[in-house]
């Protein structure tokens, strides 16, 4: 090959500086792919918070921002859960706020005007930024070759699955979290090759960050455990996984511990148990190889089979000594349904309502990650073929992962990381077979400097594909596959993750974007207009939008901490309206919303949610509210003229369709969602009154009637008023209806 | 308030603006006068017609009035009385000399008396003293905030709104009258009920079309301050618009070369509450007919020429139903500000609308020095309602470069009435804003104004003052100017303090970098 200045830049210590910076520059365009691809919320709607739970992080946020850290530690919410409050400071993971708040106070500090709602909207992009730049750091300690990490970050700054939950507006724990998993995933491996105190304390510090983030830790908690005692297994101990593994464990459940929300769990959980049984085993093996060194085998051997009975059968004592006495907690039901898919639908339908807890379907697979996923399978094959203590992490990884990702659609997103790494450990693997015209057979070899030098003194001879049409045909077949997964990639994320479900966007005839803003002109109408101590009943799914939003209080929110609450609300809703005012009497409830499509052929309304009401009431009042009833003796859910009675007088029912037969002619009232014709009698309210209705009927909010200032009862006296709808106007007149009276 | 006063004296008929310095020292607003006080009976109104305007969504008065020295002595203080419960929510109060018009305004004090008495009083001051038995025209105009009560005050959604407004039929002045009359005009001719007096000979008040005739009325005898209650109610069919409180800052920046503006608006409806709750499908069918409704619907808020990058959000988000329609070149821009729901009478509605300008259209270098500006920048801007909209407190806020100094301010005036009120009642303070990387922090100049209305934002006639008259100023915008010191190092400093900030970050990089922390043996 000729000298050319190419050359001179691509080889030596120059050329060295020189791929150094190209790398840099090709992993800051990386961040800013990952960033720019995540905004496209902001640049079709705004610079809005999405969904439901980012409105509680943001309202916590403000919350810390206005008010400091202590205070925001010790948070008593009452304006959530009323009348019971919730420990909000003590029951959230605040990792997510106090990023938010330090990165909001080092602005300030540089005297940066930044909205705090600016910075919690771009926080999850930006740290997708970091979380490909994490990913280029944990793939290059799996492979050699210096393609996989720019491979692997560029995947994971743009796979859909992971894109999902990190779109700008989206400001969600998993935002940060991983980020962090990555990280530490990263920091863990490099303290496992290198058997280093310093490594294993960032990888536990970067794990405490991680348990104050996400709930998600566990994974963690569980997953590194798992690693070192399959290394035990395979009988690779060594003084550096005994280092690296008591560092993190010891540093990392402390600082876990400072959590409040986490607490004690570490050492009673049973999800935590792994961990420390693993910690108490790695002492015992510790034990074992220095015992090893002292007694001749023979001996050794016994004793070992001997302490190994009887410590297995100590901790197992122990263990369910401990479980049966409480002081273990069980499993939780999360967890369970982690196992048995049906588990939850059975026995904790407020867990199965959720839809990112159902499991995944098999097309989603593909969505979200496209061809890594068929490049993943290889990509654990290619660990095995190389078998070091970094790989058998993968493979336990890429095992666990696809198992949780087929269960529940949004642990898709722990799949995705791995996806990444082995998808760009294969793909690398093949761009440097057929790429490198000559490659020696040390090409897999410890590190650069030593295959580089040894190819220059050696000379030998040339290795791999030399056939310029084989070398064609493959890479330009993964040229293609490269791009087609860059535009599935970005049509995925800018056709399904890009909406953020408060606004709701549709075109209109000239294929102008019309946005049906109907959330927020109602919540905005109760921020401004009802008095700062209103309480709302809703369906638990809007609480955080209207404790964000209308800043009111509520009774349920999506915390679900109290199942039993949240059946109260079922209750009141499903029930008829003689059953559910002395309900919202006792709970305070000044105004009642409700999400209604019909009129626009909304889908997710809350008649569509209705039976999760139901069922969840069931569940604390089997023989008060009862599912069966809300089904036609054919089995049928309607809303129409065949609706049941049950159905009809139910107050979700009345709320939705009151007054809603008036906007249309005589008999013609359709619900666009069920395709139904309504019956041309609409339901009668008389305990609520209309408040108000936003602009498309989407929202529906209904005041809570004082007791009748004549001690009827409302039905009587809405009657009474219908009845005699002329004299209404002489009755304002003065007292003398009163006397008649 | 004394550089003020000098000002004034200093007439000398050609400077038509009014000029503060501002200055740390809070000046004394109003002098308090004892519970008891009466203004001296040095005065008589010979003849008085006051004109009241019930067409937009607050009263707005005008008095002509004849006022003869009857003292032996001249006289140079003009007592104006209101009764204490109006006093507060009199707006933009402006009393000029309608014989010279275009000699400016007349200045005006507070002057409050201490106790919970019946009257308080402002003091006209003359700027030549009034010969004893010579006449005088005085103009005074203003308007009362807050002074239209609906009545009923609570209605179906589909009915139609009536207001009522109580004045008395004589004129609260702190003199003698002889003669006076008040005309009513109202929005339209559906009033259906109005006092009728017995004060003069024949039908009072004599109806013409929409406007009411109270007197005129011979009031030699009665005493001043006697008042005889009058009540109008009359359809209004549009919203009364409140803002309680508009805070308007104006950014410049000399190096972007851009002013901007932000407005935060805190919108009330102070019509006729709804009677039940608001129903969606009346709405509907309303708006379907186009009815006539006394909800808050949309604002016209039209924007001067080249003003780029509007946005308008609340506390939860952009306001989607708006729309910015920009302007053809050197054409106003229309901001349709739709809010997020129909504002109905009780209800409010909270938002902030910003945009940008090029500021080489506000500002320019003095002529005097190099190192001093001239920024000119409308007072009050806000939306163009024809059921006009009032203010019960405006706040501006002119937020000047890092640096500048000697910030001077005046409100540019012209012959007729420009709906601000005299300096005197305009609070100014300066305070320094932190912002961008600012290390003094920039000067900030807070100009605070109660009760105003949206005259503020009309005058209609050209402004023709030889100051102002090169630069072509025919505006109907009331104009503010503000004069600062700001030299070419206050311009650099920020730069130089980027510039040291980063390459300390460096150094300190590089000196981290070098320090060797490993615990190996070396």
């Amino acid at each position: 090959m000729a000298e050319s200045p190419v050359d001179v830049l691509l080889k030596g210590s120059s050329g060295r500086s020189a791929r150094g910076l190209l790398r840099i520059i090709i992993l800051v365009t990386i961040a800013a792919a990952a960033v720019s691809s995540r905004l496209f919320s902001v640049i079709r709607f705004e610079s809005i918070i999405h969904e439901f739970d980012p409105w509680f992080n943001f309202r916590a946020t403000k919350y810390l921002v206005q008010n400091g850290f202590y205070d925001f530690w010790d948070w008593f919410d009452d304006r959530t859960w009323h009348p019971l409050g919730r420990v909000t400071g003590g029951t959230l993971y605040p990792g997510l706020m106090v990023t938010s708040g330090v990165i909001y106070h080092v602005l300030r500090f540089l005297t940066l005007p930044v909205d705090i709602r600016n910075i919690c909207v771009l926080l999850a992009p930006g740290f997708s930024g970091l979380t490909a730049f994490a990913m280029y750091l944990l793939t290059n300690e799996m492979s050699s070759s210096p393609s996989a990490g720019l491979l692997a970050a560029a995947f994971m700054g743009i796979t859909p699955g992971y894109i999902s939950r990190s779109v700008a507006g989206s400001y969600d724990n998993e935002a940060i979290a991983i980020f962090l998993l990555v990280f530490t995933f990263f920091l863990w491996i490099k303290a496992v090759k290198n058997g280093s105190i310093m490594w294993g304390a960032l990888a536990a510090l970067f794990y405490g960050y991680m348990v104050s983030a996400w709930g998600g830790y566990v994974f963690i908690t569980n997953l590194i455990p798992l690693h070192v005692f399959v290394l035990l297994c395979m009988g690779r101990y060594s003084s550096r996984l005994y280092i690296s593994y008591t560092t993190w464990y010891a540093l990392g459940t402390l600082a876990s511990m400072q959590i409040p929300f986490v607490g004690f769990l570490p050492i009673r959980n049973s999800d935590h148990m792994s961990a420390l049984g693993v910690f108490g085993l790695l002492q015992l093996v510790a034990f074992a190889e220095f015992v090893r060194s002292f007694i001749p085998g023979k001996q050794f051997q016994r004793l070992l089979t001997a302490s190994i009975i009887l410590t297995t059968g100590l901790a197992f004592a122990g263990l369910v000594v401990l479980s049966m006495s409480g002081v273990i907690a069980p499993w939780s039901g999360r967890f369970y349904s982690l196992w048995d898919t049906g588990y939850a639908k059975i026995h904790i339908p407020i867990i199965a309502s959720v839809s990112e807890h159902q499991p995944t379907a098999w097309p989603s697979f593909f969505f979200d990650l496209n061809f890594l996923i068929w490049l993943f399978p290889a990509g654990v094959y290619i660990c095995f073929r190389d078998l070091k203590d970094e790989h058998v992490f993968v493979i336990i990884y890429a095992v666990l992962a696809s198992y949780f990702a087929g269960v529940m659609v949004r642990l898709m997103l722990t799949l995705t990381p791995i996806v990444c790494v082995a998808a760009a450990l294969v793909l690398s693997y093949i761009l440097d077979t057929y790429l490198k015209t000559s490659p020696g057979p040390v090409t897999r070899g410890r590190s650069n400097d030593e295959s580089s030098e040894g190819l220059r003194s050696a000379r030998s001879p040339e290795v791999g594909i030399t056939s310029y049409f084989s070398k064609a045909v493959t890479t330009s077949a993964a040229i293609v596959y490269l791009l087609l997964f860059v535009a599935h990639c970005t049509w995925v994320t800018s056709n399904a993750y890009s909406s953020p479900s408060v606004v709701l966007a549709s075109r209109m005839p000239d294929g102008s974007q019309f946005i049906i803003d109907d959330y927020r002109e109602a919540y905005y109408w109760l921020r401004q207009n009802t008095p700062a101590n209103s309480k709302i009943m809703s369906w638990w799914d809007y609480g955080y939008q209207i404790g964000g939003m209308a800043d009111r209080p509520t009774l349920v929110d999506n915390n679900t901490w109290n199942n039993t609450h949240i059946a109260t609300v079922g209750k009141a809703m499903s029930s008829r309206e003689e059953v559910s005012y002395p309900i919202l009497r006792q709970h305070d409830v000044d105004y009642v919303l409700v999400v209604f499509g019909g009129l626009l052929g909304y889908s997710g309304d809350d008649i569509n949610k209705f039976l999760w009401m139901v069922r969840i009431a069931e569940g604390i009042w089997p023989d008060q509210v009862k599912e069966r009833d809300f089904f036609t003796p054919r089995g049928e859910y309607r809303v129409d003229d065949q609706a049941t009675p049950t159905m009809r007088n139910s107050l979700m029912y009345k709320m939705s369709y009151h007054n809603f037969n008036k906007l249309f002619p005589m008999g013609q009232a359709t619900d666009r969602v069920r395709g139904a014709k309504l019956p041309a009698e609409g339901p009668q309210l008389s305990t609520l009154e209309e408040a108000f209705t936003s602009e498309n009927w989407i929202i529906r909010i209904y005041k809570v009637k004082d007791l009748d200032n004549l001690g009827r009862d409302h039905s009587n006296a809405v009657a009474f008023d219908r009845g005699n709808k002329r004299k209404k106007a002489s009755k304002k007149k003065g007292p003398r209806v009163l006397r008649s009276e | 308030m004394r550089s003020f006063t000098t000002v004034v004296t200093a007439f000398c008929g050609l400077v038509l603006s009014s000029s503060s310095i501002v200055s740390a020292k809070p000046t004394s607003e109003s002098n308090l006068l004892p519970a008891d006080f009466k203004p001296p009976q040095v005065f008589k109104n010979v003849n008085l017609v006051r004109s009241t305007n019930l067409e937009k969504s607050y009263a707005r008065e005008t008095i002509n009035v004849v006022v003869e020295n009857v003292d032996k002595q001249p006289q140079s203080e003009y007592y104006l009385s209101f009764p204490s419960d109006v006093f507060e929510r009199v707006g933009g109060l402006e009393v000029r000399n309608k014989k010279h018009a275009e000699k400016g305004r007349l200045d005006v004090e507070a002057a409050e008396v201490d106790a919970a008495s019946d009257f308080q009083y402002f003091i006209v001051h003359l700027p030549e003293p009034l010969a004893p038995s010579s006449q005088l025209t005085l103009g005074i105009s203003y308007s009362l905030l807050n002074s239209l009560q609906p009545r009923p005050a609570a209605i179906e959604q589909s009915d139609r709104q009536f207001l009522t407004y109580s004045f008395s039929a004589y004129v609260p002045s702190a003199y003698q009258t002889v003669s006076q009359k008040t005309k009513v005009k109202f929005p339209s001719a559906n009033i259906p009920d109005y006092t009728t007096t017995d004060l003069k000979t024949g039908a009072d008040p004599e109806r013409q079309g929409t406007t009411y005739t109270y007197g005129p009325y011979d009031t030699v005898k009665v005493a001043p301050g006697t008042s005889y209650a009058i009540t109008v109610r009359y359809e209004f069919t549009k919203p009364v618009i409140t803002a309680s409180l508009l805070e308007r800052d104006l950014e410049v920046s000399h190096w972007g070369g851009n002013l901007a503006t932000e407005e935060r608006y805190w919108l009330r409806n102070n019509g006729s509450k709804l009677l039940t709750q608001f129903s969606r499908v009346d709405y509907t069918v309303a708006n379907y007919q186009q009815s006539p409704s006394t909800a808050i619907k949309e604002l016209k808020y039209p924007l001067k020429p080249g003003s780029v990058d509007p946005y308008f959000i609340d506390d939860i988000g952009n306001v989607s139903t708006s729309r910015y329609r920009p302007g053809l070149k050197n054409r106003e821009a229309n901001l349709e500000f739709k809010p997020r729901y129909p504002v109905f009478g009780g209800w409010n509605y909270s938002f902030r609308l910003g945009w940008n300008n090029d500021l080489s259209s506000f500002l320019r270098r003095a002529v005097s020095s190099d190192d001093s500006y001239i920024l000119k920048v409308p007072f009050l801007e806000g939306p163009k309602m024809g059921e006009g909209i009032q203010y019960e407190k405006v706040v501006l806020r002119v937020v000047l470069p890092e640096g500048a100094r000697n910030v001077r301010y005046e409100t540019v005036e012209g012959s007729s009435s420009n709906g601000l009120p005299s300096a005197s009642q305009i609070q100014a303070s300066l305070s320094t804003h932190k912002t961008f990387m600012d290390t003094l922090g920039r000067t900030a100049l807070t100009l605070t104004v109660e009760s105003l209305t949206d005259e503020a934002r009309d005058s209609q006639l050209v402004v023709r003052t030889p100051t102002f008259s090169r630069h072509g100023l025919q505006q109907s915008l009331t104009w503010e100017q503000v004069t600062y010191d700001y030299s070419f190092w206050d311009g650099m400093r920020k730069p130089i303090t980027i510039t040291i900030g980063l390459f300390s970050v460096f150094a300190a990089a590089w000196a981290i970098t070098n320090i060797d922390v490993s615990i190996k043996k070396r």
